[in-house]
């Protein structure tokens, strides 16, 4: 019965489960040279940025459906161990809590929004938590030689049909996927796919491959939305700024 | 040594010492003879600019907007003071962190002053806020505006549709989104450290109005400032094909007497393959603690703070 399962029916389901493909999709934006524009303010909607896996809701953290691919995550046995650790110790040792730049793509699923500005040359993603940006080059040219630990990686995409994917290294190992102490390497190695499925809605999948960390890939998949409000615009969010306010603050009520 | 692992390292040891920004001595490069065919002294360089940009026709974007894009270094500026250093200060032949003598940037008023108040002048100028506060970029903050395009490499976007002009820093990794929308600005309880920026075209100068800026950066070295009264316009007209006239005219109805007006160039960066490094400060940043011990103070405005 196994082998039954032929060429053109695997063909007919991947048909019906993918998102629709270059030409069947809605009618979607598109720039001048034909590429679907991606440009706009967006926002994740998931619970990811407190815990990438399924989760319940503990005081302060909302429940949530994971966005993990099956929802496991191949951690090597050190390295599921090193989790835990870090989910014990998180309200200290989660980097989020010293305000550094949380990586990616920790970055894309922040409850901040973020705009993407797009030339031939690259497409940009400036964020509103740490003044983060990153400059997707789709312009054929090649990561730089390493080694080089960035907090958000160097990403060097390419158009498949209406998807951009991205190619993303060069990490520090001093990041974390979520505030539930998952974690990667310097090795940490991203693919992610853009495509835009209506003129509102922005699949975004990345492939997590890290060989110190995990014993094979893994996938995760959210959709992002477009940010509808009049007159939107992106604000500051700067913890290492609002962290010397508070820290201010604090010694002025002191008595 | 190849180029752009040179350039990688120096943004590795960027990343793991932030202290570099507290001893790192930017003695000005000597000028060129001439800047855009223009001469190497802000005041004649302003003049010379202003003539040139009447007749010079810039490159245009897709959509006819002339096109600013590429990667830009700031010439006729120093980090030390908006006016200019003198030779006199204590920090002239600092053996840690050297100032260098150096003419300011400022066109207007002629005095090359900038017009305090009286109680203001004694704040800035490296008085009240140099004496007792951390310069906010030394903490890591973004330079402000207009410091951010005097102190490192830059990058001008215009992205499909021109309705935005983005504005990237390699300085601390700071960008600026500039709408060209028409949009209004937002309510005035929104303040932000880099401000608001809406930018419209007026022939081929770029003109930005920044506002809704919360006064907690500023100019230069020497704690020269502007509060939250502030508002800001800038001018960026290309004069040839790698040269771009600055212009920011500075208003503050509580610091100042009269608007003034600062001006440089901004040089294309040429190098092949250029691209802008991450800069991570807060990340490497070890010397606050040791700085606030000295008695030194965040800034967050007390100076002019329910003027």
């Amino acid at each position: 019965m196994r082998y039954a399962f032929t060429g053109s029916m695997l063909l007919a389901v991947l048909l019906c489960a993918a998102p629709p493909a270059a030409g069947q999709s809605a009618a979607v934006p598109r720039t001048p040279d034909g590429k679907p524009n991606f440009q706009g303010i967006w926002q994740a909607l998931t619970t990811a940025a407190y815990d990438i896996q399924d989760h319940h809701a503990r005081l302060g953290v909302p429940a949530g459906q994971g966005i993990v691919d099956g929802n496991g995550i191949p951690y090597q046995p050190w390295a599921l161990a090193k989790k835990r650790e870090n989910f014990e110790a998180r309200t200290t040792a989660d980097p989020e809590t010293k305000g550094y730049t949380p990586g990616v793509p920790r970055i894309m699923y922040m409850a901040f929004p973020f705009q993407i500005f797009q030339t031939p040359e690259h497409i940009t993603l400036v964020f509103e938590y740490a003044q983060g940006n990153r400059i997707l080059y789709t312009n054929g040219t090649p990561h730089p030689r390493g080694p080089i630990t960035w907090w958000l990686g160097d990403s060097r995409g390419r158009w498949e049909g209406d998807t951009l994917v991205v190619d993303v290294i060069h990490f520090t190992d001093q990041t974390w996927f979520d505030r539930a102490g998952n974690f990667h390497s310097d090795a940490l190695h991203l693919v992610e796919r853009y495509t835009l499925v209506s003129p509102d809605h922005l699949q975004y999948e990345v492939t997590v491959e890290d060989p110190k960390v995990f014993t094979r890939p893994w996938k995760m998949s959210m959709p992002l939305y477009r940010r509808k409000e009049a007159n939107v615009r992106l604000l500051e969010y700067v913890p290492s700024f609002l962290m010397q306010q508070e820290a201010v603050e604090r010694e002025r009520q002191k008595p | 040594m190849n180029a752009r692992f040179r350039r990688a390292a120096i943004g590795l040891a960027v990343t793991l010492t932030a202290s570099l920004d507290v001893g790192y001595a930017q003695i000005p490069d000597p000028l060129p003879p001439s800047i855009g065919g223009c001469p190497s002294e802000v005041v004649a360089f302003h003049a010379c600019a202003l003539q040139k940009a009447k007749t010079f026709r810039p490159p245009r974007t897709p959509g006819g907007r002339p096109n600013l894009q590429g990667y830009w270094r700031s010439l006729l500026t120093q980090p030390f003071s908006v006016e200019g250093v003198t030779g006199d200060e204590p920090l002239v032949g600092d053996l840690v962190m050297p100032w260098a003598k150096a003419p300011g940037m400022i066109v207007d008023p002629a005095d090359g002053k900038i017009p305090y108040q009286p109680w203001a002048a004694s704040v800035g100028r490296r008085g009240v806020n140099f004496e007792q506060y951390i310069d906010p970029r030394t903490a890591c903050g973004p330079g402000g505006v207009p410091r951010l395009a005097l102190q490192d490499v830059n990058q001008i976007i215009q992205p499909t549709g021109d309705d935005h002009v983005v504005w990237l820093f390699e300085d601390h990794r700071v960008n600026r989104i500039i709408a060209m929308d028409g949009r209004p600005a937002p309510g005035p309880d929104i303040t932000l450290r880099i401000g608001h920026s809406r930018g419209r075209w007026d022939g081929n100068t770029l003109v930005v109005d920044v506002t809704n800026l919360n006064g907690l950066t500023w100019f230069d070295d020497s704690g020269n400032f502007y509060t939250d009264a502030a508002h800001l316009v800038e001018r960026l007209t290309l004069i040839d094909p790698d040269t771009i006239h600055y212009e920011v005219t500075v208003e503050d109805p509580k610091a100042y007497t009269r608007p003034w007006k600062l001006v440089w160039a901004l040089v294309r960066e040429k190098t092949k393959g250029f691209e802008l490094l991450e800069e991570a400060c807060w990340e490497g940043e070890r010397d606050l603690p040791l700085i606030r011990e000295q008695g030194y103070r965040y800034y967050f405005g007390e100076p002019w703070r329910g003027r």
